[in-house]
């Protein structure tokens, strides 16, 4: 829903990120408060992935401007691994394999780290495979997967259901999904959006990055972007997503353009 | 995290590079008849080792250095080495407390302990130092169950039947280039007879140790076990630090009968030279393990980490039907370091089975080869092998090579052969980051996980040591 | 054969000038492409792609093309369609029957080369000849040649196709050629299931010439049976070239029983990002028979994905060849891909000749390829002996079992069944 008196959870304002001195971000305001789901949408390199990973701190991308607030905390100030035990999280497109350590013991360690950063109770193995196995249920995963390696030979849409078993362990504050939906037949599609919707709260926020239209079908945005050449260039609501999928973006660029010029 | 930050997590000093202040006998640089001949004479050994010594050198002079390994180097003068190099013994040792508390101190401090007592719980060692066998522990206990375990040389006296019989049987004096330079000039090593039936009752092990700057190190290990016995076997290894290189070039042989296992572990960790590529072990050894009796067992464990350059390709000849060979392999390289390792495994008989794992790590500029062959002869019905290499760079500057080579003359062969290249950079540590995990903490779980099948098949003591050794008790280096 | 009887033989089968059709863009393709087939030299032995594969038996007759049956079988044919198809083409002798035909009212575009394909217009002239080009194949050069009513399936947008598309190709005139055509056109996030099934209804020598076209697009799927029943005595050579935009995943399953030479060259190309190829295969030949399957993954991009099982069943003085190439390029990184070649034979006359051919050039990436030769383990014969089966049938059961892990992968039911059974029956030994 729509909460415009609630809680600020991220605040971006005039972002510029570069990746090998190339300027990417060239300016972004983003507001988004507790409850809310946006979705950030736009043609191939218009910057999309770019902000996720900013936000995320990536080292390869370079904030050279601006500033990002996640419940008022200076994001830019924080390593990598302070911004997730912050409560931030991020899906990722390709999330990395990791053979020989098993998903059980790198979920655990994860779920552990940011619970400790919290000022919460660490669960001992037991304990946490009790926890873990409740979580599969909710989001009809196989249990197996716990024994496997991390990501190791996983197929494209196991890679991203573990992203969302991840999400709903560390209940983030703030879920940034980078393109979780790319690669998934229609089936898998809505076994991650279900996933999605299940893990949505009044006092979270999601912030859908997506490629294709079709992940809108299943969860609805409170807010679309679409960005194009480092910028948000256009904000509605999910009728922006239906005129996106009729009319394509060209149109938006144009006009995008005519603004910029 | 950048990749300095990285090197700076996987890098450790090294922490035996001492110089053992202790009065040797060395002899003179210099190769020739002459010197074989005062080595034989020193170790007053019967005149059919002579003879083995002569026909290999011969055989060496007319052999030129290898060049097919993925390695690079400053021509070796072989006339500028010390052959021989020995601890001047105050007097005859009559037991373990005799030794040289110089000595003792030396041992002790790189954490072997010469004392029985003191001793790893159930691990019997012969000690190695420069040419020769300091001592050997636990000797009485294992004559007990007919076990020998002893220094070659004193097996040369006392076991002569045995060690002619078997000395050369797997790998020839004319093998290659360093087999036939050890066969010559070796000083001493390790023998191990397990008779028939006998489960050893703890693991062997020898520990070697260099320490004079200008003499090679040949040993020469045998290890027979008769049918139906069982063995496991440890070595480990490290150097002072000099700027200049030693030579060490090792031969190992091991023999199964009919139904017996052999199982040779290894932590190799002589000094590497240091980050400049200064000084440092030419480690060139020939192992090769012969299963001669049906369903005999041989299995290969080695972590190597140290050396300049390592070239070695611990083997199995697979004679005897059913008979099972398998190689586990972690080779760690840093700085300028450089490995050309793997293995051969030859099946000759039927139903023969193999199994290949290795591991490589590159950091720094170094570069690290995996090297293999899969024979499956025209008679090796049924023969099995799985191979699997994998690689992981640190960094952008080290070099990751696979050379596998599989030869097939029988069609009801089974043979799988998988690969991987992957790297521990900036991609994997964002995503451990991402799920509020440190660099440290990621680097340690991505090399655990990567290096866990091959150490899972290491004897307890050593994994330790390995784990250690891989820099994997990280201490607050991250920048 | 000579190196003079090698070069005229694609030229051999194709007449010595084309009919003009209605399009001119097809004209001039097809133009172009008799051209190539006349310049260029069918392989033999000598080329290294063809070095187990002999084609001479297949050159000593130039197989000229169908006519139009007289007698159209219809019963045997409606025997062969598969229920849960609701669009369906049929050929005959290579010839299009619209009137056994069915174009089903569910979102699917289904039509021929030659006519303009319904809610897909322009489909077939931007497509066609893109991923099988005849410059360097002169048969792919000849089936080009004679292209006309070829099949063409475009699935719009964001569409799921819930029931498959059936493409059925019957010969029935022994001593002829015929040339199948397909050409499937997935769109951006649509799904798509077809089958393609060559089969011989009266048996003899003649010559199947195909060629398949597949275009998945951005986050798109397809699932693709292939399913090869021709006659002992026929020739089948078919080229199925396939492109996965960013995203795009494609699995296949490619059942191989029929022709004395059989040859199917499947090539892959992983032009997006993030893609996921799947390609299983099952071979199960006997008497003199030779089945070639030559595939190719070209992981031209990042974070793909390919996944191969090729298993051959050989009897009698049988011969299957696989050569299953992997490239990984530059810039490739995080591919992952296992290939793995599974060989079964069941006498001593059998032969196999199975070759993984990887090319890596990226140094961030999982390859891993496997190959197995055998005959059935005694040590299995015996167990089921044990448990009081005769010795026929427990080789029997275990030759199923190995031929049914490909066949269980097959996602419609009816053929799946129907497929089962036919392995029950080549699989049985002369008890």
């Amino acid at each position: 829903m729509r909460n415009p008196g609630g809680k600020l959870l991220l605040e971006v304002r005039g972002l510029t990120t570069s990746v090998s001195g190339v300027e990417i971000l060239k300016g972004i305001d983003l507001a988004v408060r507790e409850g809310e789901v946006h979705a950030i949408m736009g043609p191939n390199g218009s910057g999309k992935s770019t902000l996720a990973k900013a936000l995320a701190g990536h080292p390869a991308y370079k904030v050279t401007g601006g500033e990002a607030r996640l419940d008022g905390q200076d994001l830019f100030a924080l390593a990598p691994e302070e911004r997730a035990r912050a409560g931030l999280f991020l899906g990722f497109q390709y999330p990395v394999e990791v053979p020989g350590v098993t998903n059980a013991s790198f979920l655990r360690l994860a779920y552990n780290t940011v619970q400790g950063a919290r000022g919460k109770d660490e669960l001992d193995p037991l304990e946490f495979d009790d926890f873990v196995r409740e979580k599969l249920k909710l989001l009809d995963i196989n249990p197996a997967f716990l024994d496997r390696s991390v990501n190791d030979g996983f197929s494209g849409g196991e890679k991203k259901r573990n992203e969302i078993l991840q999400m709903a362990l560390l209940e983030p504050r703030l879920a940034v999904l980078d393109e979780t939906d790319s690669g998934l037949d229609i089936d898998a599609l809505r076994v991650v959006a279900n996933g999605v919707n299940s893990l949505h709260a009044p006092d979270r926020a999601i912030v859908l990055v997506t490629h294709y239209q079709r992940l809108l079908n299943y969860i609805t945005p409170d807010y679309v972007h679409v960005m194009a050449g480092g910028r948000i260039i256009k904000t509605g609501d999910k009728s922006l997503a239906l005129e996106l999928e009729s009319r394509g973006y060209d149109w938006l660029l144009e006009s995008g353009r005519a603004v910029a010029a | 995290m950048s990749n300095t930050a990285l090197q700076n997590l996987i890098d450790q000093p090294y922490k035996h590079g001492f110089v053992t202040d202790i009065e040797s006998e060395t002899t003179p640089k210099g190769l020739s008849e002459e010197t074989i001949r005062l080595i034989s004479r020193k170790k007053n050994e019967p005149e059919w080792l002579l003879e083995f010594r002569l026909t290999a050198y011969r055989h060496w002079l007319t052999m030129a250095e290898p060049k097919w390994p993925n390695v690079t180097y400053p021509k070796i003068d072989f006339q500028d080495i010390s052959y021989y190099s020995a601890p001047k013994p105050k007097k005859k040792l009559a037991s373990m407390d005799d030794v040289d508390p110089e000595l003792r101190r030396t041992f002790e401090k790189l954490g072997v302990p010469l004392h029985e007592q003191k001793v790893l719980a159930g691990v019997a060692v012969d000690v190695i130092f420069d040419s020769v066998s300091v001592t050997t522990t636990y000797k009485k206990k294992l004559a007990e169950v007919g076990v020998i375990f002893c220094s070659i040389s004193e097996a040369v006296h006392d076991h002569p039947d045995l060690v002619r019989r078997y000395l050369g049987s797997v790998v020839p004096t004319s093998d290659n280039f360093y087999a036939a330079l050890n066969s010559a000039v070796f000083t001493d090593g390790s023998f191990c007879y397990i008779p028939k039936g006998v489960h050893c009752p703890m693991e062997l092990s020898t520990y070697f140790r260099i320490n004079t700057q200008d003499s090679g190190q040949f040993e020469r290990t045998l290890i027979v076990a008769e049918e139906g016995s069982h063995v496991s076997y440890l070595e480990g290894c490290t150097a002072p630090q000099f700027d200049t290189n030693q030579l060490h070039a090792a031969v190992v042989e091991l023999v199964a009968l009919d139904n017996a296992e052999i199982k040779y572990s290894t932590v190799q960790n002589w000094y590497a030279g240091d980050e400049n590529g200064r000084g440092g072990i030419y480690n060139f050894v020939t192992k090769r393990g012969l299963c001669k009796g049906v369903a005999s067992k041989i299995s290969w464990t080695q972590v190597e980490t140290g050396s300049a350059i390592t070239w070695k390709y611990p083997s199995c000849v697979l004679l005897g039907d059913d008979s099972v060979g398998e190689f586990y392999s972690v080779a760690l390289t840093n700085h300028m370091q450089q490995a050309d390792t793997g293995t051969k495994m030859i099946h000759v008989g039927r139903n023969t089975r193999s199994r290949i794992i290795s591991k490589g790590i590159s950091a720094g500029k170094s570069n690290n080869s995996y090297r293999g062959l899969v024979k499956i002869g025209p008679k090796a019905d049924r023969a099995r092998n799985f191979s699997q290499c994998d690689s992981m760079l640190i960094g952008d500057a080290c070099g990751a090579h696979t050379f596998p080579y599989i030869q097939v003359q029988n069609n009801g062969a089974t043979v799988e052969h998988e690969a991987s290249t992957s790297k521990i950079g900036e991609d994997q540590l964002f995503y451990f980051a991402q799920r509020g995990i440190g660099p440290e903490e990621a680097v340690s779980m991505i090399i655990n996980g990567f290096v866990k099948e091959v150490f899972t098949q290491l004897p307890m003591e050593f994994a330790v040591e390995a784990t250690k050794l891989l820099g994997l008790k990280l201490e607050g280096s991250v920048g | 054969m000579t190196e003079s009887a090698a070069k005229s033989y694609a030229a051999a089968l194709l007449p010595g000038t084309l009919p003009a059709g209605p399009n001119a863009w097809l004209n001039r393709l097809r133009a172009a492409a008799l051209e190539r087939a006349n310049a260029l030299a069918v392989p033999t032995t000598r080329d290294e792609d063809w070095r187990f594969t002999d084609l001479s038996p297949l050159y000593k007759t130039a197989y000229q093309p169908a006519t139009f049956p007289t007698e159209m079988p219809r019963e045997a044919i409606e025997r062969l369609f598969v229920p849960e198809a609701t669009s369906r083409l049929v050929y005959v002798d290579g010839h299009y029957v619209p009137e056994m035909s069915m174009t089903g009212d569910d979102g699917i575009s289904v039509g021929t080369v030659v006519d303009s394909v319904r809610g897909a217009p322009g489909i077939a002239e931007g497509h066609i000849a893109r991923l099988v080009g005849v410059e360097q194949d002169p048969f792919a050069a000849v089936n080009t040649a004679y292209l006309q009513h070829g099949a063409v399936v475009a699935v719009p947008r964001d569409h799921q196709a819930s029931r498959p598309v059936q493409l059925l190709f019957v010969s029935t005139q022994p001593e002829r050629a015929s040339y199948p055509r397909v050409l499937v056109v997935v769109e951006r996030g649509a799904e798509l299931s077809f089958i393609e099934d060559y089969v011989s209804l009266a048996g003899g020598a003649y010559f199947v010439n195909g060629v398949t076209e597949i275009a998945v697009g951005e986050n798109a799927s397809v699932r693709h049976v292939r399913v090869q029943r021709d006659s002992e005595q026929s020739f089948h050579i078919a080229t199925c070239g396939v492109s996965l935009a960013r995203d795009a995943r494609y699995a296949s399953q490619n059942i191989c029983f029929g022709a004395r030479i059989s040859r199917l060259s499947h090539n892959v190309r992983q032009e997006g990002e993030g893609t996921d190829c799947k390609l299983d295969g099952l071979a199960l030949v006997a008497g003199r028979q030779l089945a070639d399957t030559h595939s190719s993954i070209d992981h031209a991009q990042p974070n793909g994905r390919s996944r191969q099982l090729h298993k051959c069943i050989v009897d009698g003085a049988a011969h299957a060849v696989f050569n299953g190439r992997i490239v990984v390029r530059r810039g490739a990184q995080r591919t992952d891909s296992a290939q793995s070649s599974r060989n079964l034979l069941l006498t001593g006359k059998a032969h196999v000749d199975t070759k993984p051919q990887l090319e890596i050039l990226a140094d961030d990436v999982k390859c891993a390829h496997g190959a197995t030769v055998g005959q059935l383990d005694p040590d299995h014969v015996f167990y089921l002996r044990s448990r009081g089966l005769s010795e026929a049938a427990a080789r029997n059961l275990l030759t199923y079992a190995f031929a049914a892990e490909i066949v269980d992968r097959i996602p419609i039911a009816s053929l799946r069944e129907r497929l089962e059974e036919l392995v029950t029956r080549r699989t049985q030994a002369k008890v």
